[in-house]
């Protein structure tokens, strides 16, 4: 009964802290572009494919890790320029739909150009494995999973808050016009800012391709659970995604324990429940409705 | 008065600030007319085609009810899959469990939709903008679980009630008035005079003293408060309508595909009517059901041509970047002023370029 309950307390955890990693890139992206980016799910199954394809051709999962969000990178740099950059400052609603447009051509080009089969990118062999403490045995690869996503989370964080850039990234959301009057690029910083969204959706997508399959179906899914994260730790609140991406990760590890068929249910049934409560989320402000 | 008054006070535009002019009703008369001719026309020429028409009026309907609360409140509710799917499932029940009759399943699914919209409507209305689209977004999923895992089956305790991931199959056709629904023109026909008088509805709800009300919503909900309207119950009323219509879309839909299964309260299919919502033009009415038309017409064609999706989205990008105002914005302003066509073209190209270069 308890090594159940840890079980699936661990594993909890670890989903949370990847989901949040997700959510991160999106939750960033809405704070200080004002953007909700529907391709974010896209842009994370790109990450897998990438991954996946460079896993077998040049043989190293390393490789993969590092390349594979880069391109990704280098493809989020190209929309954001190109089709998010001419309309800043009109209705949000228009960026929803854009990237909404977004994400279902990409989904077309993935299938188009890999088919539909899925597939996977294979776990490098120092990771392969079980680790066990007492009863419990644990999957070496989804401790590394955990590992990486902290550590990147608490990176993405400390960047945010304490790094130049990351004031920098702030300042330029709370009053464009100020930063543009100090001779800063702000279309320049906006642009890095959905970039760095797009590479953390691709290292995800490489994270996650690896222990789960890479599909075409994988990145309409995961938006949605991105969202829910999103909206119940509240719009552009980073603290709350990486607090709502564990709520959910945990909820989603007991209910399975529960009914594993109603997982979705409750995910559901608790962002109603939140955004009936505070209809900002835990962490929102007014203002991002 | 005097004849010339009379005649002055005739052809003062007093249909100007209606929803659609008296100009805009005739044209969508003759359309209407147009469909109901060409059906026989499609029937001896290619007669599967008549299938294509029925789908592309279904999701005409279904864009018509989003462009209510959508276009004309200001709702963006991106989870009306929901009553879409009520709808269907509950045509597939009532057909297989209780009567085919057109007369009692389609005024009840109507029904079960109202009652599905309002509850999501009362428990949403609260939040605003992108929360209310996410909370419908979420009770339209909840459903779509609900569906896909058949809980009214586990709960009741019978074998089967949604058919689960399957769905319901081999649902009849409707019977009414003792015509023969298998004949597609008939149907076509049934459908079409749905739709045109679900249109004929909206359109005066939208011009009564209740749409204008949907409209200051919209326009500014703090006032339309303050001057003494209870805005909340306002936007759930409008959202049960909406719900009603979105419902009829899919109770006509599930018998004539003969399936019902929870790719009806799929999320991706309210995606997909937002997009057919925005691509045509939100707040005209005509131009979402011509968006609809157009997306399940191209989707039929050119669903061969592998990289349908990627056509579909780089159509769609297009549009939101060069014509926000969909095509109907984009016809309005080629009627009113053919000559500036080029120029204007020309203009949101330069524009667009200086500002990708920051």
């Amino acid at each position: 009964m308890v090594e159940t309950f840890l079980r699936a307390t661990l594993l909890g955890v670890q989903l949370g802290m990847t989901l949040a990693l997700i959510a991160a890139g999106l939750t960033l992206i809405f704070g200080m572009l004002d953007v909700i980016n529907f391709a974010h799910g896209a842009l994370y199954m790109l990450g897998a494919y990438f991954g996946a394809v460079i896993a077998v051709n040049l043989g190293s999962f390393w490789l993969a890790l590092v390349l594979a969000p880069l391109l990704v990178g280098l493809i989020g740099a190209a929309i954001e320029v190109l089709s998010l950059r001419p309309l800043y400052g009109r209705n949000p609603l228009y960026h929803i739909l854009l990237t909404f447009g977004f994400a279902i051509m990409i989904q077309g080009a993935i299938v188009q150009i890999w088919g539909g089969q899925a597939r996977r990118i294979a776990q490098p062999d120092l990771l392969t494995g079980t680790l066990s403490i007492g009863s419990l045995n644990y999957p070496i690869y989804r401790l590394f999973v955990l590992v990486v996503s902290t550590v990147l989370i608490a990176a993405v964080w400390l960047a945010i808050d304490r790094s130049n850039l990351g004031i920098l990234m702030r300042a330029s959301a709370h009053d464009t016009e100020m930063v543009d009057a100090l001779g800063i690029n702000v279309s320049k910083v906006f642009t890095s800012v959905f970039v760095f969204g797009a590479v953390l959706a691709g290292l995800a997508g490489v994270l996650l391709g690896a222990s789960r399959s890479v599909n075409p179906g994988m990145g309409m899914g995961i938006i949605i659970e991105a969202f829910v994260i999103v909206v119940i730790g509240g719009l552009g609140s980073f603290r709350g995604a990486v607090y709502a991406g564990l709520l959910i990760g945990l909820v989603t590890a007991y209910g399975a324990l529960i009914a594993p068929t109603l997982t979705d249910l409750f995910l559901f049934g608790l962002m109603a429940v939140v955004l009936m409560i505070k209809p900002n989320g835990l962490f929102g402000t007014t203002e991002a409705a | 008065m005097s004849a010339l008054d009379y005649l002055r006070q005739r052809n003062t535009p007093r249909t100007g600030n209606q929803i659609l002019s008296r100009s805009g009703r005739l044209a969508l008369l003759v359309g209407i007319a147009v469909l109901a001719a060409l059906g026989p026309v499609v029937q001896s020429v290619q007669p599967f085609w008549l299938n294509l028409l029925v789908r592309m009026l279904t999701f005409a309907l279904l864009a018509l009810s989003l462009d209510f609360v959508f276009g004309y409140a200001g709702l963006l509710s991106f989870g009306h899959a929901a009553m879409y799917g009520a709808g269907g499932y509950a045509a597939a029940l009532l057909v297989t469990e209780v009567t085919a009759s057109a007369l009692v399943v389609l005024p009840l699914a109507v029904v079960t939709g109202v009652i599905v919209a309002t509850i999501i409507g009362w428990l949403s209305v609260r939040a605003r903008g992108i929360y209310f689209a996410m909370l419908t977004l979420a009770f339209a999923q909840m459903l779509y679980v609900v569906a896909f895992t058949d809980l009214p089956a586990t709960i009741a305790g019978m074998e089967t009630v949604t058919g689960g991931d399957n769905g319901l199959y081999g649902i009849q056709l409707y019977e009414l008035f003792g015509i023969d629904f298998r004949e597609r023109l008939n149907y076509y026909y049934l459908t079409l005079g749905i739709v045109a008088l679900s249109l004929a509805g909206i359109v005066r709800l939208a011009n009564s003293p209740f749409g204008r009300v949907l409209q200051g919503i919209r326009e500014n909900e703090e006032r339309t408060e303050f001057i003494g309207y209870d805005v909340q119950r306002y936007k759930v009323i409008a959202f049960a309508i909406s719900g009603g219509f979105a419902s009829l879309a899919g109770a006509l839909y599930v018998p004539f595909q003969s399936v019902a299964n929870p790719q009806l309260l799929h999320w991706t299919v309210s995606g997909e009517l937002v997009v057919m919502v925005l691509l045509g033009g939100m707040g005209t009415f005509w131009g979402p059901m011509l968006g609809a038309g157009l997306v399940v017409f191209l989707e039929d064609r050119l669903g061969s041509v592998a990289s349908w999706e990627v056509i579909l989205g780089s159509l769609f990008v297009a549009v939101v970047i060069f014509a926000p105002r969909g095509l109907a914005g984009s016809i309005i302003a080629l009627r009113n002023n053919p000559r500036a066509a080029i120029g204007n073209a020309k203009r949101a190209l330069e524009n667009y370029v200086r500002k990708v270069r920051g």
